[in-house]
Formats: C-alpha cells, structure tokens, sequence
C-alpha cells in the first residue's frame, strides 16, 4: 500500500481552523430558520401564538386578574363584563384567570406527552426497521394491538384505571401516542437503510448503532418533527376530553376539559362558560395543526 | 427530392416559474422536420432537449410556460392554440412516447384498455371496430397473444413489453409526427436495439417523421438523419448526422463525440474531457454558455452570445469562430493549443501480465434470495440472483463485470465486499476465505475493500458535511479524528480533483461529477486495495463520465488500486478494464482479456451484447444480432444453459445440460456447448 | 387467496390475543378492585364476605387462571356476566351496538360523500379563494374539538330555533323519524373532523398523482381535463384516502364514547365507560374484544378496497 498522500502544501489550514463544525450547523440552522420567516407566513403566525400561550402559562400568576381556584358566592355565573372579560363560572371564578391558568395543564400534557412518545416510539420503531425479522415482528403485532383499540377508548381505560390525575393522563396519552412514531420511523429506517450512504458506512465497518445514530434519526426528523406537531395538537383536545368526561385532570384544578364538563349542565343559562374554553382550546390546537402544516412545507420539497 | 416541411420550430423560448423567479429552459430554439425524417434533439441533462419535446405538444408542468417564438405545423401555430383545439392535435396528428414506460402507463387500466382510449378519443369506431383496432396495433408493435395480452396489467409486462405498448399507443391514430423523448434509455441494450428497430421499421411502413430526444450519441448515429445539439437551452449545432460525426463545427459537439468511449478507443490513452459540469438554470453564464468549459473560448465568448451562423450543406453552428471577420482571434488559440497534450496522460498501469499476483478469488459463489409465502413464511422457492459465479482479481487490475439488469452484476459485487452473506461457495481475500472473518477481523478487513456507487444523490448523507462523511471511515477505524480528520479529508478531496475547503459544504452544494468525486474520496479514505466500482458513472452525462473514468485510471496508478468495474456499458468497460466477465442470469458466460472479448467474442450472449451497442459513428452499418423476447425471470430460470430461450443457435443438449467452462486460449473461457 | 385470508386470520387473532392478554391483566393488577367497590356502601364488611364475594365473582382464582377460563368460554362464544347487573355480557353489548354502528356509519358516509367532492374539487381550482377556504375550513374541522362543537350546536339550535333533539333513544325500526332526529346531530359531529382530514387527503393525494409521468401520457393522447382527473387521476388517489379512512375509523368510534355521553345515546362508548369506571371485567374485555373486531372487520374492507381499486395489490 503506498504511503498516505502526499500533504498539499498550500493548504489553508487556517480557515478550516477558524471553522467548527458546531459553527457551521450553527450557521446552517440560522439560514434555515431565516428561510423559515421567509417562506412560512402561517408558520410563524401560528408559532406566535404557541409563544403566547408559554408565556401565558409561565406567568400565569402575575397575568391572571383572579385566583383560579377560590370561589366567589357574590360573583356567580356572570356574563363577560369589564371586571371578569369572560364573565364567571357556576362557583363564581373568573373564566379568564381559569383559561390562563388551564394553559399550564394543556402545555404541560402536550409536552409531556410528546417528548415521551416521540422518544420511545423512535427507538422501537427504529430498531424494529433497522433489524426486521422477528424483533419487527413482535413490536409490529404489539402496535398493532395498541392501534387495534379506538385512541380515546384506550386513554379512557388507562386513565379510569389509574385514576384522575395530570400523570395518569400523560401516561394514558403516551401509551396512545407511540405506535404513530413508531410506524413512521419504521418506514423511514426501512428507507434510509437501502441508501447507498448506509451501505458506504457498513462496507467502511460501522455497526447498528453508528447507523441508527449518524445516518438514520438525523434523516427522519423531518417526518417526525412533523408528526410531532400535529400530536401535541391531539394530545391537548384527548386531555380535555378526558377531563370532560372525568377522569382527566382532577378538580379543582383549571382544565379546559374540566370547565366545558361543567359548563354543559349551564349550557342555556350560560353560554359563556362553554363559549371561551373551548374557543381557547381550538386557537391552540389550530396553532399546532398550523405550524404542523407549514413544517410539512418548509421540510418536504416535494410537497408544493 | 425535397420533401415538404411538416413542423418548424422558430424562436421557442419556454420559461418556469421557480422561488428564485422566472428562469429560462429553453431560449431562441429552431428547427425545421421533414415528411419521414428522423431529427435527433441531443444533449446532457439540463440541455432543454426534454423542455423542448414538451413544449411543441404544450404539455409542460403548470409552473412552465411558452414566452416566445412559434412553433408551426400545418400552418396553425401551436403554442397559441388553445386548450380544446391542442387536444385535437395530440395523438391524433402529433404523438408522444416517453423515457420510462413503467411510470408512463396508468397502473390501474390493461394496456387493451389504455390503447381503446385514444380511439375513443380521436375516432368514431364502433366496439367491434375498436376492437380489431387495438388487436391490430398490438400485433403491429410486436406483442404476441394480443387477445389475452390486451388484458394484462402495466405491471404484469416486461420494460420492452411497455414500451411498445407505449409505441401502440401513440401509433394509434397514424400520427405524423412521433416525438421519442428517450424512448430507450431506460431498458437494457439488448432490448434498446430491439425497440429501435421497430421504430425504424414503423417509421418506413408509414412515412412518420420522429424528433428523437436523446443523451446517446449511438442512438443518434444509428436512427437519425439531421441532428441538433442543445446546450444550456439552446441549440449549439445543426447538422446532417453524417457530417456532424465527421466533422463537428461547433466545440461542445466536438468535445462530445470526442469524451466518449468507445470500442475502439486507446485503453492506454486519457479520454478527452469537457471541464467542469453543465450549469444550472440559476447559474447560467454570460456570454456564450459553453464559454466556461470550451478549449477555444476567448474575449468575445465571455462577453457576447453568439448567434446560430449558417453554414454550407445546411449546417448551422452557434460559435464565434464560425464569424468570418473573428478568424484571426481564435486562429492564434489554434495554433499554440495542441488538445491532446493538456491532458495529462495516466501513468502506465501498475498491472502487467508479467507479474499476476492473486488479491481476490472467488469460487463458485452463489446468492439465493428466499421466496417466502404462506403463513409460517415457508420458503417455497429461491431467486437465484448469483448462480456459481468463479473468477479471480489480480493486484493493480481492473476486472470488468458486464451484463443486463439482473443479471446479479451487483449482487456479486456486494457479496465480495460481504455486504450481503453468501450462500454458498467461497470467496478468499489474500488466500483467507472471507466468511471466516467476524467481528474485530471484519472489522479490519472492511479497510481494505471499498465501494463507490451509482446514484451520486443517494450515495451521501445529506445531512452530513463533506469532511463528516469522507473522513466517517476514519473515524470508525479510530485511524484519526478532530483536526486530524478534517485534514486528512481535504487531502482526499485534492486528491479526487476537489478542494480542500469543501470539507465544510453540504452534498446539495455539488453537481453530479462532484459528488462521484466526493464519494471516491470517501472509499479512498482507508487507503483500500480493492474498489468495487457499482455503475460508478453509469448516471453522469457523457462530458462527466469522461472525467471520472480518467480520475479513476489516475488513482489506480498512483495508489496501485485494484477494481471491480460493474457496468452495463460494454464501451466504457471495454476502456477501463484489463479483463472482462459477461453475466447473464446469475452466471458468467464468458471471461477474456477486454480486447480478446471485443475483437473475438464467443459466447452468442456476448456476440449479441456486443452488435445490440450503437456505435456513435453512422458510417458503420453493422450486423446486429437482435435477441427475441427478455431476459428470463431470475426465479424460474430456464433449464440447461440459461441463455438458450433466446439463442438463435441452441440444440437439445443446451435445454437440459448447463455447460462447462471451456478454456478458448489463455484467458479467454467460454460456457457453451457449441463451442469445441 | 385462501393462503391470504388464513394469514391475515392469524395475524388478527396474534393481535386480539395481545391486545386483551393487555386489557386483562392490567384491569386486574391496578389498585382498586370490583369487590370493594361492591362494598362500598355496605359499611363494615368481614374479611369472609370479602372472601365470599370474590369467589362468587370467579375472582378468587389466580390471574393466569382466570385468564385461561375467560378465553376457553371466549372461544364458544360465552364472553360471561356482567359483575354488577349480572346480565350475559352478549346481551347487554347485543343492546347498544347497534347504536354506535348506526352513528358511525352515518358520520363515515356524510364524510365521504361531502369530503371526496370538496377535496377533488380544491385540487382542481388549486390556489383560487375557493380552495383556501376549503383549506380554512378543513384544518379549522381538524382543530375544534368535538364534544365542544357537540355543545354548540346544541346551544345554537336551543337557543335560536328553540330545538332541542328527542330525549332518550329510539331504534331506526321502531321509529325512523325520531331516531333520525336523534342521530343526525351527533353523526353530524362525528363526521366535522373525519371529513376535514379527508378532504385535505384527497386534494393531496391528487395533486401529488397529477405530477405523475402516466398523466402526461394521458394529456398527450388528446383526452380532456375531465377524462384525465375523473378516470386516472382520482381512482390512482384514492388508496391514501382509503388508508387514511381506515385509520381514522378508530378515531371516530373513541369519539363516540364522549358524543354518546352528550346525546345521551346507549352505546358500547358508553358500556365500556361505564364498565371500567365500576371495574366490571367481563364487560370491558368483551367490549375491547369487540372494538378490536371492528377494528379488524375495518382492515379487511380497506384490503379489499385496495385491490378492487389497484390490480398490483390484489392477493395472487
């Protein structure tokens, strides 16, 4: 074998110094947010309101004009007016305070329930894509026997079983959540594996891991970004869902689920009570089906 | 006899609307066709060839659109027709067959049903009529059995079967005017010359005109009689085909006809090269387009584009050289440039039959791929994707591997590298057996067999700089990292022709050819012995192709390199390699030193591969020898000698006995019975 | 054909199996059970009462015991008894099933038949305010939650027209007029996010398909736009419809739990939410048993769809 290749004397060895790596996804990623602004209108519109609704949720003691939780026997089921601008609950609450204070319970699901979804239905669909045979075999035949039962229906019997409670419905939702990430991130192993890039990389010795790591999961967080998005949208509607039947989020605590479950026995009487909740709840959830929308977009150049 | 003009393009200029704005496809195209003429549109990716067939029948993209100039036939300028009156046009008077007849026809009607459409459309034919029509056609373009075939599904057809299913179609109505956008390019040679001849003859029966829209200079030499070569979006050269071969007016042409290899061409010589890449839409040069990579540019081509200057015998040539008043400049450049000498010639090839010595052998291999079925996925049968397979490599050589699709050409080079497992025989490394190797040993021996594939968009992480992924392998091997690993992968990148500051870009940044360079540097990086070269410029335009292959030959000689060149074209096999194996079915049919093969091929596979190659030089008639039908499904092949469904010389004994390798001279092994 | 029909049986059973081995144990392991539920309201209660009434209930066996009971009596078609009413579980399913399947089909058929015009039609006026306000309105379907939109409607009509949907539930054949009147409203709701997921399917899917390379060929032939999009274009569209439709089955028939529960319907939605809330096993496994089904049932059409509509995906 002949010695390494001669060294170019005239290499400007100095630029590449001043370059990291890190600085150059750095800049990558920067370009590409700026492309974002650019082409996403919607996005960035939608994304807005999602930074809203965070900071509505973290300061929520300090923007809240009422306590969420205390009730008010002179301040009984009013109408909007300029001191309660959504008027008050059957306990006398300000459906204003309760909304904001609801934001915490819907993000901290949303979040909760997405991370832990995303994470675990990537690996086992990862894994299931990556190695087939029979490992494939049974994760598949298990998401199929998650998927086989209606999503609601089997948040509904993880919840009721474990009680109501924030954490029982995040794991309910998790549960729910994983066999979509994981049928997609199956797919998209089974497609990155026949690339010619992971063929070069196990013909140059790499193993499973160094695969699935290097050239597999950095090339599906399209899709999963995606799906992402439009999960933490579902998410919230399934906890107030659960909440509206009773075994979500255990009151007193401000649920949007919660406030319309006890706003339908004053539907007539007062409209409001159903009317702002569940106007809240649909902004949030268009924000995310939205910036869901405009990620497809931006990410998938095939897609016009 | 002159014959009347049928269709003449004036000025067509077709722009598409893209997020950058508008960009021009196509600019200031012209050409005249004649009753029965065959006029061959050629060029390289990029050239406008295809936007130009679309934009006659106005079929392009809702993002495309005709800004100017007109396009006549019969007296009614298309591009200003409407919508209704266009649609009487096509495929009634004028026709349209395309590249890929897999995409091309609808999935989910039979191709009966497909080819009764455009009757339906165009004539008032009565069910039984229509009928007879479509079993007509179908006889006509050659698929036997039409009345059970008609019911046949797209995907129940062969890529040959399609095509002419395509032909069907567009000959249904008795067109004038047939436009070929690539009617070949995506089937195996020896299917290419079966299709070409049924144009030819198609052509002859009813006096069509056909515009042929094509990359391959063979295909042109062989059906067309004038030519126009398009670059960049505009015609560059028109000429009769005869002359355009013979003496080229325009430089791009010149440079064309000159990079490509063919059976003819000096193994020990550089090929010629175009430099650089064609441009971008986006990125298009001032001046004369061709500027940048033209031998002869000067001032003027920088600055000014040329007009397309008429010359004798109805030639047209879009250069400055061809303006009588600029002799002068280009004269000097002339004389003091000898092409041939810029060229750096590659060192002479470090093998030489004097002192073979064994790197790779490979014996009897075989790869069968499970047909699995039923409930307990019992395996009821075998693709047969490599069927016995025997040859060696010799340090420093280049052993070519050429065959159809399917042949198990690829399969056989992922065996080596032990991408996939064998199932049975044995392949020895330096005289180990390969399959002994696990783990740590693997581990090392993956160092020094390397791989460098067809598809330059697939074959690089997009998500990963060029310095991430040339210098992955060193990582692997813990051979270097951090600074260390950056260097080392600029050196590699100047090594393959590139610079050291790309190591920072992302794959998008690159053009095809650059990205083959890129994925050389990478094979590279372990300081291999063994390339296994998969199709390695089988997806570049020809002015690239050239370019890789001369690199190629370079690293070999400089690094002592041995590879495994896998290609389907026999002329840039017959270039690069010392040897060659001919795959047909799972095995080898015949193994000879490249220029034994070229000049005394045997095996009547290799005899009919070798006639089917067009030869880009339309003085040479040659007798082909056209094959029936295609290649056999691998999981059910034939009996005996696998070729003998298609050999127009098998006898009894070729159904039942597989035959053995015969030994012609040294070197040169045959596997047919009617060899003595 | 046969091979086919036996594989997929097979992989159906594998997942009933997995799926109620799930429902199962997990009902049996989490804290709070059906007996002290029981006894809730008996005041002080003796460790042999406990012990009395977990036999009577078949509880006193092991898990795995039981387990392998309920699916010996599965098999013939004995799915047991509820543990409160004590009524044969096939019965009491037998009662309200018609209710939900009555609800869903309603809600897939109004989606379907309004959802697949307003997509085709979007694609073909792509980019004109027509389309953009289908798109508007479908991704508003997909983001407002039912059972709010259920509550709406419900205000609305009150509220402004004074009606209010017939109490209680009547079947289609004892009284189609007020059973109609009872169901269109929430079949209605149930529809609102099937249909916008549709309509956005659809519109894509056909202007994914009308960049296909056969399209061209078709244009060239001379046909019209019509002969284009209604005979290629849409049939080769169709099947991410039909997978989408096939999944959001699912969705549809977990809503139903929360739209029953509003219109007061007498489902299984609300048979088996009621049956988890009080820990009544034979009801939830049986109820479980029966969405998987449904679930299965729900495949087979769209396989069957799959290869009624594309030749290269019917079982040889």
């Amino acid at each position: 074998m002949n010695p390494a290749p001669q060294i170019n004397p005239g290499l400007p060895n100095t630029s590449i110094k001043q370059l990291s790596t890190k600085r150059i996804r750095l800049r990558k990623s920067l370009d590409e947010t700026k492309r974002f602004i650019k082409t996403q209108k919607i996005g960035v519109i939608s994304l807005s309101i999602i930074m809203l609704f965070i900071l509505l949720a973290a300061f929520a003691p300090l923007i809240a004009p009422y306590d969420p939780i205390e009730q008010d026997r002179s301040a009984f089921m009013l109408a909007p007016t300029a001191a309660h601008i959504m008027g008050t609950d059957d306990l006398g609450r300000d459906i204003f305070s309760r909304i904001i204070f609801g934001a915490r319970v819907s993000l901290l699901v949303g979040i909760a329930t997405v991370a832990i979804s995303m994470i675990c239905g990537t690996i086992l669909g990862v894994i299931s894509g990556y190695f087939g045979k029979v490992i494939d075999m049974a994760i598949q035949r298990v998401m199929d026997a998650i998927m086989a039962i209606p999503p609601l229906i089997l948040a509904l019997f993880i919840a009721a079983l474990l009680g109501p409670a924030i954490k029982n419905v995040i794991i309910a939702l998790t549960i729910v959540n994983i066999p979509h990430f994981a049928r997609i991130t199956r797919g998209e192993m089974l497609r990155i594996k026949e690339m010619n890039y992971v063929e070069a990389s196990r013909s140059a010795g790499s193993g499973a891991l160094r695969i699935i790591a290097k050239h597999g999961i950095p090339n599906m967080m399209a899709p999963i970004i995606v799906i992402a998005s439009l999960t933490f949208g579902q998410s919230i509607i399934a906890e107030a869902s659960l909440s509206f039947l009773g075994i979500g989020t255990p009151p007193p605590n401000p649920s949007w689920g919660l406030m319309l479950s006890g706003a339908s026995s004053y539907m007539e009487n007062a409209p409001w009570m159903v009317l702002f909740p569940g106007l809240v709840l649909s902004i949030a959830v268009l924000a995310f089906n939205l910036l869901g929308d405009a990620l497809r977009d931006f990410l998938d150049p095939k897609l016009n | 006899m002159e014959k009347s003009t049928i269709l003449s393009v004036d000025g067509l200029k077709t722009v598409f609307q893209t997020r950058h704005g508008y960009v021009d496809a196509i600019n200031d195209i012209t050409f005249t066709i004649s009753q029965g003429e065959t006029v061959a549109i050629v060029g390289e990716s990029g050239s406008g060839k295809s936007v130009t067939a679309l934009s006659i029948m106005k079929l392009l993209e809702s993002s495309g659109q005709i800004a100017s100039g007109q396009v006549l036939f019969n007296d009614m300028n298309l591009a200003e027709l409407s919508d209704r009156k266009i649609r009487d046009i096509r495929g009634k008077q004028i026709a349209m067959i395309f590249q890929d007849p897999m995409s091309c026809l609808d999935p989910l009607y039979t191709i009966g049903d497909q080819i009764m459409e455009i009757l339906k459309i165009h004539e008032d034919l009565t069910p039984a009529e229509a009928d007879n029509r479509v079993l007509e056609l179908l006889k006509l373009v050659g698929i036997p059995d039409g009345e059970t075939r008609r019911n046949s599904y797209p995907h129940e057809l062969s890529g040959g079967q399609r095509q002419r299913v395509m032909i069907a179609i567009a000959l249904a109505c008795r067109p004038n005017l047939l436009i070929a956008d690539e009617p070949t390019t995506a089937l195996d040679v020896t299917v290419q010359a079966q299709i070409l001849g049924l144009l030819k003859q198609l052509q002859a029966d009813f006096g069509t005109s056909i515009i042929l829209v094509t990359h391959d200079l063979g295909v042109v030499a062989e059906m067309a009689d004038r030519v126009i070569v398009v670059y960049s979006g505009t015609v560059v050269e028109q000429s009769g085909v005869h002359e355009l071969f013979s003496k080229p007016e325009h430089p791009y042409t010149e440079a064309l006809i000159r990079s490509i290899p063919r059976a003819d061409t000096d193994r020990t010589a550089p090929l010629h090269i175009i430099r650089g890449s064609v441009p971008g839409l986006h990125e298009m040069p001032s001046g004369c387009r061709f500027h940048p990579r033209c031998d002869y540019a000067t001032e003027i081509c920088t600055q000014q584009e040329p007009p397309l200057f008429h010359l004798e015998s109805d030639r047209s040539s879009r250069c400055w050289m061809k303006d009588g008043s600029l002799a002068k400049e280009f004269q000097h450049r002339l004389n003091t440039d000898n092409l041939d000498s810029r060229h750096p010639a590659p060192p002479n090839d470090a093998y030489t039959a004097s002192k073979k010595e064994i790197l790779l052998e490979v014996h009897n291999m075989q790869k069968h791929f499970p047909i699995l079925k039923g409930i307990l996925s019992r395996k009821v049968g075998a693709v047969k994707a490599v069927d016995g397979v025997s040859f060696e490599i010799f340090k420093g050589e280049t052993l070519g591997l050429v065959g159809e699709s399917g042949c198990g050409k690829s399969t056989t080079g992922r065996l080596i590298l032990r991408l996939l497992d064998i199932t049975d025989g044995e392949v020895k490394y330096g005289g180990i057996n390969l399959a002994e190797f696990k783990g740590r040993q693997l581990k090392e021996q993956r160092k020094k067999m390397q791989i460098v594939f067809q598809d330059p968009y697939s074959s690089l992480n997009p998500r990963m700089t060029i310095g991430d992924i040339i210098s992955e392998p060193l990582e692997i091997h813990r051979i270097a990292s951090g600074s260390e690993k950056i260097r080392r992968a600029g050196e590699l990148l100047e090594m393959v022709g590139l610079s050291s500051k790309d190591v920072y870009k992302f794959p998008h940044q690159f053009s095809g050819g650059q990205r083959q360079r890129i994925g050389i540097a990478r094979a590279l990086a372990t300081e291999p012995e063994l390339l296994v070269c998969d199709e390695a410029v089988s997806a570049l335009d020809v002015s690239v192709q050239a370019q890789i292959l001369n690199l190629l030959k370079k690293l070999q000689g400089e690094l002592a390199l041995s590879y495994l060149f896998i290609s389907h074209d026999l002329n840039v096999v017959k270039y690069i390699a010392d040897r060659i194996c001919v795959m047909y079915l799972g095995k080898i049919v015949e193994t000879a030193d490249s220029e034994t093969l070229f000049t005394n091929p045997t095996h009547p596979y290799t005899r009919a591969l070798l006639s089917s190659v067009p030869v880009p030089d339309p003085t040479i008639k040659k007798e082909r020898i056209i094959l029936e039908g295609d290649v056999p499904n691998p999981a059910k092949p034939p009996s005996g000698c696998a070729f003998h469904t298609r050999c127009e010389h098998a006898k009894e004994i070729c159904k039942s006995k597989i035959p053995e390798f015969k030994q012609m001279s040294l070197g040169h092994k045959v596997a047919c019975h009617l060899i003595n | 054909m046969v091979n086919y029909v036996i594989k997929r049986s097979v992989y159906g059973l594998i997942v009933l199996l997995i799926m109620i081995s799930f429902v199962f144990i997990v009902m049996r392991l989490v804290p709070g059970d059906v007996v002290a539920l029981q006894l809730s309201g008996a005041g002080a209660v003796s460790e042999e009462q406990i012990a009395q009434l977990r036999s009577e209930l078949g509880l006193d066996k092991s898990v795995w015991a039981q387990f392998l009971d309920w699916t010996k009596n599965a098999v013939t078609g004995d799915l047991g008894k509820s543990l409160w009413s004590k009524m044969p579980v096939t019965t009491l399913i037998a009662e309200r099933i018609t209710v939900t399947l009555q609800l869903a089909f309603m809600a897939i058929t109004m989606a379907i038949l309004i959802a697949i015009p307003a997509g085709i039609y979007s694609a073909m006026k792509r980019n004109t305010w027509i389309d953009h306000m289908i798109r508007v309105i479908a991704i508003g379907g997909l983001s407002i939650p039912n059972f709010w939109f259920a509550l709406l409607l419900i205000i609305f009509l009150s509220l402004f027209f004074g009606w209010i949907p017939p109490l209680g539930y009547q079947s289609f054949f004892s009284n189609p007029i007020v059973n109609l009147q009872q169901m269109i409203l929430p079949a209605l709701v149930l529809a609102l996010s099937l249909s916008a997921s549709i309509v956005r399917m659809t519109r894509s899917s056909l202007l994914e398909v009308l960049h296909a390379d056969f399209i061209r060929t078709i244009r060239a032939k001379g046909a019209k736009e019509k002969l284009v999009i209604m005979k290629h274009a849409l049939r080769n569209s169709l099947i991410p419809v039909i997978t989408l439709i096939g999944l959001q089955v699912g969705f549809l028939l977990g809503g139903t739990v929360i739209i029953e529960s509003i219109f007061s319907l007498p489902g299984i939605g609300s048979l088996i939410f009621e049956g988890v809330t009080k820990r009544d096993y034979p009801v939830v496994q049986a109820t479980v048993l029966v969405y998987g089904a449904l679930f299965m049932i729900v495949n087979l059409i769209v396989d069957i769809a799959y290869g009624w509509i594309d030749p290269r995906m019917r079982p040889d």
